[in-house]
């Protein structure tokens, strides 16, 4: 089963990892950040050795995004950030596991200061018939 | 010789090249770089040259070849260790034929099995090695099928190998204590294999293998080296029995037909029968496993002509006895619909009260099917219309999430 880890939060100025940047993370001492990087690269290479890790992006400022609208007109393009999210998408990873419970286990280990962690499934194209 | 000639040759003796290497050397990464080199000579040879009477001991030459030639190599860069592989001759690694009293080959094969399920391997791991090793798909394929990139595959398949060698697993058959676990681990992860096949078909447009096949192939591989093993019987019979459905689950536009909605008249009857024949030879013989069950539920199924038809006491019957063996919601849900055909949807309806009582099971789409499903049996229309939006919310199949939309926004009969 594929879930998604989306990492939403707004640091300033933007930058990754977020957690260095937020308010909240800026807060805690060097050491707390570097303990924490460590467990991050510890769970990182569990994923990877079990097969679990798929694929993960960090995303660049919203500020260079740019938003398409749809009208029967055409299309009309402005300039980002969208303003409509109250905290940004930064990056995802995407898992494959067994179960919701392993993906919630991982999911977990993903939480940061000033940020918040969402993990979604993905949806796939079959099903079963029962 | 065109190149879909050279795959068949190919797939069909992979894992036997494979596991006469593995037997010799027991390194899994150097063994199988041999084989890929084999393979690519072939490519180049067969076609000139013509293929050889027999491609398997070729392709056993000429690999053991590689191996040893690597093995030297490796020898000269760091002299520390007297390999046993120095010596031996390229030949020595030929197996035995076929009908060789010791049997040697046989048991090659399902060596090779147990070590691609081995303890130390995480479930995907084991299931990408088995498709590489002993099915001998491409890592291109196994991924395709997965839906994950080539080089996530890759990495999975060389992280497995490495953890192999890690862990200092042995090509020998393990002991007999050992052994019927480590049979259950392969019996499982080849079921893994089947439903991931099976329940992915909408989606295999555009792929160009049906898991399920191959997953049957090596269930069918299995079951000849463990003719005995009533669970191997009966995963192979559960395979058989559900795969017969394949034709009648899905329609043009690749949406799913539920069971009881099937054309039966497209049923493979000669799958169904094998599938029968092979339950009912496991039934009587031993102990009866949770696939034996199951295959004998989905025989109970294709037996019936209509879905009004079934026998659903019968299949009321084998699902207590495999929530006695094997308890989980999924098995609580099929028997509480078998239930709610015997004795009516009110009884079906309070096996499901616990269930939805519990957090654990706040994500399950079919708990919620399941309910509107029995809501609808017992004429509650709007409840059964609001179960099914809050299964589709939770389904995570796209085909599935569509049917359960449509039956949540029907309108009310009359």
């Amino acid at each position: 089963m594929k879930y998604v880890i989306l990492i939403h939060a707004n640091p300033d100025p933007w930058g990754h990892p977020t957690s260095r940047y937020t308010p909240e993370g800026r807060a805690l001492a060097a050491e707390h950040h570097d303990e924490m990087d460590r467990q991050f690269e510890a769970l990182l290479e569990e994923l990877s050795a079990s097969g679990e890790f798929v694929t993960a992006e960090a995303l660049a400022d919203p500020a260079s995004s740019t938003l398409y609208g749809w009208s029967p007109e055409g299309h009309l393009a402005t300039d980002g950030p969208y303003a409509e999210a109250k905290e940004q998408l930064a990056g995802f990873f995407l898992i494959d596991c067994a179960s919701r419970e392993r993906a919630e286990e991982i999911a977990a280990q993903f939480a940061q200061p000033g940020g918040m962690v969402e993990l979604r499934p993905v949806m796939w194209p079959g099903g079963d018939d029962q | 010789m065109t190149s879909a000639d050279l795959e068949q040759v190919w797939r069909r003796c992979a894992p036997e090249v494979l596991a006469a290497l593995l037997r010799r050397s027991g390194d899994f990464d150097a063994a199988e770089d041999a084989v890929q080199e084999a393979l690519v000579a072939a490519a180049r040879q067969w076609p000139a040259d013509g293929t050889p009477d027999d491609p398997k001991a070729w392709l056993i030459r000429v690999a053991s070849r590689r191996l040893l030639d690597q093995r030297r190599a490796d020898q000269a860069r760091a002299d520390r260790e007297v390999l046993v592989t120095r010596r031996a001759s390229p030949e020595a690694f030929l197996a035995p034929a076929a009908d060789s009293p010791d049997g040697g080959e046989r048991d090659d094969s399902l060596t090779l099995l147990l070590l691609c399920c081995h303890p130390t391997l995480t479930r995907p791991s084991q299931v990408a090695l088995t498709l590489r090793a002993v099915a001998g798909l491409s890592t291109a394929q196994i991924a395709r099928a997965f839906l994950v990139p080539e080089a996530t595959m890759a990495q999975r398949i060389a992280r497995a190998k490495a953890r192999l060698a890690q862990a200092g697993a042995r090509f020998t058959l393990p002991s007999a204590e050992e052994l019927p676990g480590r049979v259950a681990a392969v019996a499982h992860v080849l079921y893994l294999i089947f439903t991931e096949g099976h329940t992915a078909s909408a989606g295999s447009d555009l792929t160009d293998l049906f898991l399920a096949d191959e997953a049957i192939h090596l269930t069918r591989q299995l079951h000849r080296h463990l003719p005995a093993v009533g669970e191997v019987t009966g995963l192979l019979a559960l395979m058989l029995l559900t795969d017969a459905r394949r034709a009648a689950r899905t329609r043009p536009d690749g949406s799913l037909v539920p069971l009881a909605e099937q054309d039966r008249s497209l049923w493979d009857r000669a799958r169904i029968a094998e599938g029968v024949r092979l339950v009912e030879a496991a039934l009587p013989t031993g102990p009866v496993g949770p696939y034996q069950l199951q295959a004998a539920i989905a025989a109970v199924h294709a037996e019936a002509p209509s879905a009004q038809a079934t026998d659903w006491a019968q299949i009321e019957t084998l699902y207590r006895m495999l929530d006695a063996l094997a308890p989980g919601p999924a098995v609580t849900l099929n028997h509480a619909v078998a239930v709610a055909m015997v004795d009516g949807p009110a009884a079906g309806l309070a096996m499901l009260q616990p269930l939805l009582e519990d957090r654990r099971l706040r994500h399950h789409h079919r708990l919620h099917a399941v309910h509107a499903h029995l809501l609808e049996m017992a004429g509650k229309d709007a409840e059964a219309r609001a179960a099914y939006a809050t299964a589709a919310r939770l389904a995570t199949s796209i085909p599935e999430q569509r049917y359960l939309n449509a039956k949540a926004s029907r309108p009310p009969p009359g």
